[in-house]
């Protein structure tokens, strides 16, 4: 029993039946004042230049860390996504289970939240912007290395075994091999991940530098709708920008160009690749500088806080059963939510040609709004509840998951759709049987990416009454009860390898297929 | 390997080499450069003149938190003869940690987050609070359709078991450390509000916002805010009410790091705790910061003034 490829697309939306049977029950509806107030103070954000200058200086703070945590992310992931590909430690020593370790033990670095990873290593080394950099760079590093391992297993390996039976060294077997073919996709990726560390960055703040995250959280706590939008316009321009510039990139450096590979077409490409990889080298220093981030200070450990044993008990306590199903609830629905959500909106509006604009403003927004502010203008009208939180969690994955799975439709299955519309089908069978099916493998295979975000993202949205495992992280952290957040660190990590393993196994099925 | 390659490449293989070969070379003049003007000017600074760094918990809106604390800075280094510079943290668990770590010098507290910054760092002094810190209050309000009825006597509390509940932020001392202890000298347990727990806004005007939406049923907030909320209309009494007001219970406060006068020399401690009890309203810039900060002027505090808030503390869990 194997749906069909389309269909596996659509498969997750079905969580919106019973979201929708549920959530009339939830609606309070008294607070649509307060988010007409919101919608009103978009129209009128605050143009006072104390506000502007202080904004501007936060997101100069920010893109600057979020340029940073990228660069040392991707370094870190690729050489540990190297490490730890299945392939390569076949070929180069013929057993599998190092490279299985590895990525057993990159889920636990992967399973915290970059929020909880600043609090964690400022106990560590003290108040340094650096703290901001490393926080970023630790859990994306481990994302990172997770899927430069999966997109190298899953190269066809044909070559790689040509190369090593004819008798070539494995190093450069590999590297001939698996190199060419690994590069757009790592392109692609990279890229992607650079807008996940502005996101990323928003919402961390900066330790001791403040940043524009510092700024939208507070104007958000004090409800200064109209400060706060001049901060969600700024960061909207530049996270426009930003996508705009990298697509750019990606279609000029990472996309099988279409038009002859005439001379010098490969070669070009390398080349300035090179060339922008090395202007990028002086521009990270200067950034670093400017930002005053001393990776030297990181090595400057402070004594640990006075950790105390006799609480054990209580911590062990605390009600696990709820809190890991409450976690689990809340991040399948809101995954469920942001998988299955995105293709169906798109089909929805597929005959009119308005309605992708539409969307596509709608996920922009998505993206733009942190899970905190979503989950309090939910508030405004829907009870607290695993819902509410699981739907604030849901719109802003669904803004991400929209936007790839637009991208990933540019590239793929436009000739079948041609076809299809010429043979006089509809535009919704056309876009379902046309696109979905050529993109549904690699589509369903980042949902289980983001499903991992997302599981991590639990802790940011504790605003809304028992969340499970993310409230209460963030209630022990606030009572500097340290043996409670390693146990509940322990349990988000054996929740992510729990996901990972589950995940794998899925992938596997459908590669054989 | 550019050997074995056709001749045709070899141009272009040659010019990336050149490219590459010149980046490593460049590599090691680039980086000591930064990273030495860097470091340098920092460690000089230290040695030379030290710097008073000074921070606050953020409960405040971003604009109003920079100005005042840019006027605080500049009135103590004007007082002290020293620079001093406000650094921003993120949330209060990092404003604690931050301390203990020693990163910030002197820095404003509210009563449950300074109790958990002094256990952290044995030896760090209480200088000052405001006039209003030696008996500050909370209120709890409630949403008129909720059917919670205001009243005089704690009993009013315990119309709230089964209600949906939410405290401000969760290191608050006013918006949930002495709310949650009132609520349990009234019999109510947090796990008896709907849904198990109960929520946790992140800030008073948040509060206000939810309980007024219907959100909540019910929160607790800090006496200061409600009064400015009814104020500037944010609160709407058709919507929201209080529903009683508690006890007082001492509450934020100024805590400077234990090695001020070894770094600052001898005195420095007291220089600057005498330095903000002198801030008067006669002075224009005085003026401005204790308006910012809600208060007529500042008092002598001492540690032992916050022992009842360690206590609850110590009681509710939040202090170990």
């Amino acid at each position: 029993m194997k749906p069909a490829a389309p269909l596996l697309v659509l498969l997750p939306a079905l969580v919106l039946l019973p979201v929708l049977l549920l959530a009339p029950g939830q609606v309070h509806g008294g607070g649509w004042e307060l988010i007409g107030t919101f919608l009103e103070a978009a129209l009128q954000p605050s143009l006072d230049p104390l506000v502007l200058r202080s904004l501007l200086q936060g997101l100069g703070i920010t893109a600057g860390m979020a340029l940073l945590g990228w660069a040392c992310s991707v370094v870190i992931g690729v050489s540990l996504g190297i490490a730890s590909s299945r392939l390569v430690w076949r070929s180069l020593s013929g057993s599998e289970l190092p490279a299985d370790l590895l990525r057993r033990l990159l889920a636990i670095p992967r399973s915290i939240h970059e929020l909880i990873w600043g609090l964690l290593l400022l106990q560590l080394v003290g108040l340094q912007p650096a703290v901001a950099v490393l926080a970023i760079a630790i859990p994306y590093g481990a994302l990172v290395a997770r899927v430069v391992s999966d997109l190298l297993d899953a190269l066809p390996d044909q070559n790689l075994k040509a190369l090593l039976l004819s008798g070539t060294a494995a190093p450069a077997a590999l590297l001939t091999a698996l190199g060419p073919p690994l590069l757009p996709g790592l392109i692609s990726y990279g890229g992607y991940r650079l807008e996940c560390a502005l996101r990323s960055a928003t919402l961390l703040g900066v330790f001791g530098l403040g940043g524009l995250g510092n700024e939208l959280l507070l104007t958000l706590q004090s409800l200064e709708f109209r400060e706060l939008w001049s901060g969600l316009w700024l960061l909207l321009a530049v996270m426009l920008a930003l996508e705009a510039v990298i697509r750019r990139l990606r279609q000029r450096w990472g996309m099988p160009s279409r038009f002859g590979l005439g001379e010098g077409a490969s070669g070009q490409r390398g080349r300035e690749l090179l060339l922008a990889l090395l202007a990028l080298l002086p521009v990270l220093l200067l950034v670093a500088q400017a930002l005053q981030v001393n990776p030297m200070a990181l090595l400057d450990w402070q004594p640990l806080p006075p950790m105390d044993t006799q609480h054990w008990q209580a911590a062990l306590a605390l009600p696990w059963l709820p809190l890991v199903l409450n976690t689990l609830l809340l991040t399948l629905v809101a995954a469920a939510l942001a998988v299955g959500g995105a293709p169906l909106l798109l089909l929805c509006v597929a005959p009119w040609p308005w309605g992708r604009q539409a969307l596509k403003l709608l996920w922009a927004l998505g993206r733009l709004w942190p899970p905190p502010l979503t989950a309090l203008l939910l508030l405004f009208v829907f009870k607290p509840g695993v819902l509410t939180a699981a739907m604030a969690l849901g719109f802003h994955n669904l803004g991400i998951l929209g936007r790839l799975l637009l991208e990933g439709a540019e590239v793929s299955g436009e000739a079948i759709e041609q076809a299809l519309l010429c043979g006089g089908c509809g535009a919704r069978i056309a876009l379902l049987y046309g696109r979905y099916s050529a993109l549904a493998r690699s589509y369903i295979a980042y949902g289980a990416y983001r499903t991992d975000v997302i599981l991590r993202e639990t802790v940011v949205v504790g605003l809304v009454a028992g969340t499970g495992l993310g409230s209460q992280l963030t209630e022990s952290l606030s009572s500097f009860a340290f043996d409670q957040l390693l146990l509940l660190l322990g349990a988000y990590a054996v929740l992510t390898l729990l996901g990972e393993d589950l995940s794998d196994r899925a992938r596997h099925r459908l590669l054989q297929q | 390997m550019a050997l074995k390659l056709p001749t045709k490449h070899t141009g272009r293989e040659r010019w990336a080499a050149a490219a590459v070969g010149v980046s490593l070379a460049l590599l090691p003049v680039a980086t000591p450069l930064p990273l030495g003007s860097a470091l340098a000017p920092a460690a000089v600074a230290q040695t030379n003149k030290p710097v008073l760094r000074i921070g606050a918990i953020p409960d405040q809106k971003p604009e109003k938190l920079n100005r005042l604390y840019g006027l605080v800075a500049n009135e103590l280094s004007k007082q002290l003869g020293v620079p001093v510079k406000y650094v921003p943290v993120t949330n209060y668990e990092a404003a604690v940690s931050a301390f203990r770590t020693g990163n910030l010098d002197l820095v404003w507290f509210g009563g449950l987050t300074g109790v958990q910054a002094r256990l952290q760092k044995p030896g760090a002094k209480v200088l000052a609070q405001r006039d209003i810190d030696a008996s500050f209050q909370s209120i709890f309000i409630a949403n008129t359709r909720s059917g919670i009825a205001p009243g005089n006597s704690q009993k009013v509390l315990t119309q709230l078991r089964g209600k949906r509940f939410t405290f401000g932020s969760q290191s608050s001392t006013s918006g949930r450390l002495m709310p949650e202890y009132f609520l349990a000298q009234a019999g109510v347990k947090p796990s008896q509000f709907a849904g198990g727990a109960p929520g946790f806004s992140g800030s008073h005007d948040a509060t206000i916002a939810l309980v007024q939406s219907g959100a909540y049923d019910a929160g607790a907030v800090n006496e200061q805010v409600w009064k400015s909320s009814l104020h500037d209309g944010k609160a709407n009494r058709a919507k929201v009410v209080a529903i009683w007001k508690t006890p007082g219970y001492p509450d934020y406060h100024w805590i400077a790091q234990p090695n001020l006068d070894q770094r600052f020399g001898a005195g420095f401690t007291t220089k600057v705790q005498r330095a903000i009890l002198s801030w008067r309203p006669s002075n224009p810039e005085q003026k401005a910061i204790l308006s910012l900060f809600g208060a007529q002027q500042f008092t002598g505090a001492k540690a032992s003034d916050y022992s009842r808030i360690e206590q609850v503390g110590r009681q509710i869990g939040k202090i170990r």
